[in-house]
């Protein structure tokens, strides 16, 4: 059995990170940071197989800035992010146009807030997959 | 007080007339601009920015009645008062329902005209200060999405995300009544959620700021992604949905919206069909105009309801009929197809279905590549 898989959520709700934490524990070592200075210090020390990210943090899209520094960088381009929203990223996605798009990093999917428990496992697993596949084939 | 630095533009023919205000205001704060009639006090509006306006009603060339209306149209908060003669009091009255603020008869003393610029001037300030209050009215309106966004459907959605972890763990450890009531809390929120995302849209789009995305959509494009949305809802009520669509069936337009209110219109057709009913979608090109309808075989609308559909919240016998619903999608349906220059009507035989005609714009040539795309907005939205 190969060891637990790594995934880093950040969040800014701490309530919300708890229902999301408590659903992925069952399968991850996860770790949580509440802003993405922290988030990012984190990536940096590396490890994680998957990164959970709000893109609506703080005074607005900070989250998008978050994703835009990993999409910049050579070696955390290639992690799989979860992209967790709610529904002002949904209208963006509506919109093309305006800042907030999917799309703003190499690998991403996009989850709406509430995410169904089974459907959160679901996405995280076929994304590790997918990554350990492509670096695989590497 | 902000009676200092004030512009004020008189037009008059009379000269004397002129000449006498200007010596009225001699050592006043206000900047003063003469015109000798109506086509050069025009161009004097648009060039100076008045503040207040005097006008004298007879005038060789344009007439003032004329010079109102059009300085009412330039910028509504300037301030227009008519000279006129005692002869005149009567169009004075018509000067008014035109827009004048007030008039002046003349001959009239410094003191009156001193006062009546005074008058128009606190007016000005209030118009002013109207136009602002609207502003600002309406960038809160705008705004409302963002706001209601983050402090009712964040907390929703925390809560919402526990209990679902709730139910899960408790799984086998609470009562079957206990998972029950759970399992009623959660689902409530769920609607709660659902019904607070609704009115945000239907508050929050500023359907106007869209055209500025616009390009050449083929309409087979949105309409078959609105058809693929509609098809989970369909599947469960054993609904069959044919579409056709004309792929050479282009308008100027935005995609993303398009679909949304072609999938409103469908969803509808979907959610009041009976079981193993039928609804047709068909878009085709006709003469000038990109017709798409969508006909089902459902349960019909009661004439008393038609004219009221496409109103915000109306939910007509609806609302009682158990068909869960927010009186939302088709008022926002309304509102994009108007947006992109178009049309929605309905007709309805109750107890045998409905038919939905949107009729939009027909762009002449269809769409090729990124023709017809604003340049500085090449669709990055396609890509995702």
């Amino acid at each position: 059995m190969s060891e637990r898989k790594k995934v880093l959520i950040v969040d800014d709700d701490p309530d919300f990170v708890e229902g999301i934490k408590a659903i992925l524990d069952t399968e991850y070592d996860t770790e949580v940071t509440y802003n993405p200075k922290d988030g990012w210090e984190a990536l940096k020390r590396g490890g994680h197989d998957l990164l959970c990210l709000d893109i609506m943090m703080g005074r607005g899209a900070e989250g998008v800035m978050m994703a835009r520094k990993i999409r910049k960088d050579p070696v955390l381009r290639e992690m799989p992010v979860l992209i967790i929203t709610s529904l002002r990223e949904q209208i963006a996605f509506l919109f093309p146009g305006q800042a907030v798009h999917p799309g703003f990093v190499p690998v991403d999917e996009l989850v709406e807030k509430p995410v169904d428990p089974d459907l959160l496992l679901e996405k995280a697993a076929t994304m590790i997959a997918a990554a350990e596949a492509r670096r695989a084939a590497k | 007080m902000t009676g200092t630095g004030r512009r004020l533009l008189l037009i008059d023919d009379e000269e004397v007339v002129l000449d006498s205000c200007r010596a009225i205001l001699e050592g006043s704060d206000h900047e003063v601009v003469a015109a000798g009639g109506g086509v050069e006090g025009l161009e004097q509006v648009r060039a100076f920015g008045p503040d207040l306006v005097f006008v004298d009603l007879k005038m060789p060339g344009m007439p003032g009645m004329e010079v109102l209306e059009a300085i009412r149209a330039l910028d509504p908060t300037i301030v227009c008062i008519v000279f006129t003669g005692f002869a005149t009091i009567t169009s004075a009255v018509e000067a008014m329902q035109r827009g004048a603020r007030d008039f002046l008869p003349k001959p009239f003393t410094p003191d009156e005209f001193r006062s009546m610029i005074r008058r128009g001037l606190e007016w000005r300030d209030l118009v002013v200060e109207a136009a602002a209050l609207r502003r600002e009215r309406e960038a809160l309106r705008e705004n409302f999405a963002a706001i209601v966004s983050h402090e009712l459907r964040s907390p929703l959605g925390a809560i919402q995300q526990n209990l679902f972890v709730l139910l899960k763990e408790l799984a086998g450890v609470v009562s079957e009544d206990q998972q029950r009531r759970l399992e009623r809390m959660s689902s409530r929120l769920g609607d709660l959620l659902a019904l607070v995302n609704r009115w945000l849209r239907g508050f929050s789009v500023d359907f106007a700021g869209l055209k500025e995305s616009f390009r050449a959509v083929s309409v087979a494009v949105p309409v078959a992604k609105a058809v693929e949305s509609a098809q989970a809802e369909a599947v469960r009520k054993a609904v069959t949905i044919e579409a056709e669509a004309d792929p050479e069936a282009t308008v100027l337009g935005d995609e993303g919206t398009l679909t949304e209110a072609f999938l409103n219109v469908i969803g509808n057709a979907v959610k009041y069909s009976r079981e193993g009913g039928r609804v047709q979608v068909s878009a085709v090109r006709r003469d000038e105009k990109v017709v798409v309808s969508v006909t089902d075989t459902g349960v019909g609308i009661p004439e008393a309801d038609l004219s009221r559909l496409f109103d915000a919240f109306y939910r007509g016998q609806a609302a009682t009929s158990g068909v869960g619903g927010a009186g939302i999608g088709l008022a926002v349906t309304r509102r994009i197809v108007e947006s992109h220059g178009g049309t929605i009507t309905v007709a309805s035989d109750p107890g045998r279905g409905s038919t939905f005609v949107i009729a939009l714009p027909a762009l002449s040539t269809p769409a090729a590549g990124s023709e017809g795309a604003p340049p500085d907005q090449v669709s990055k939205g396609e890509a995702g």
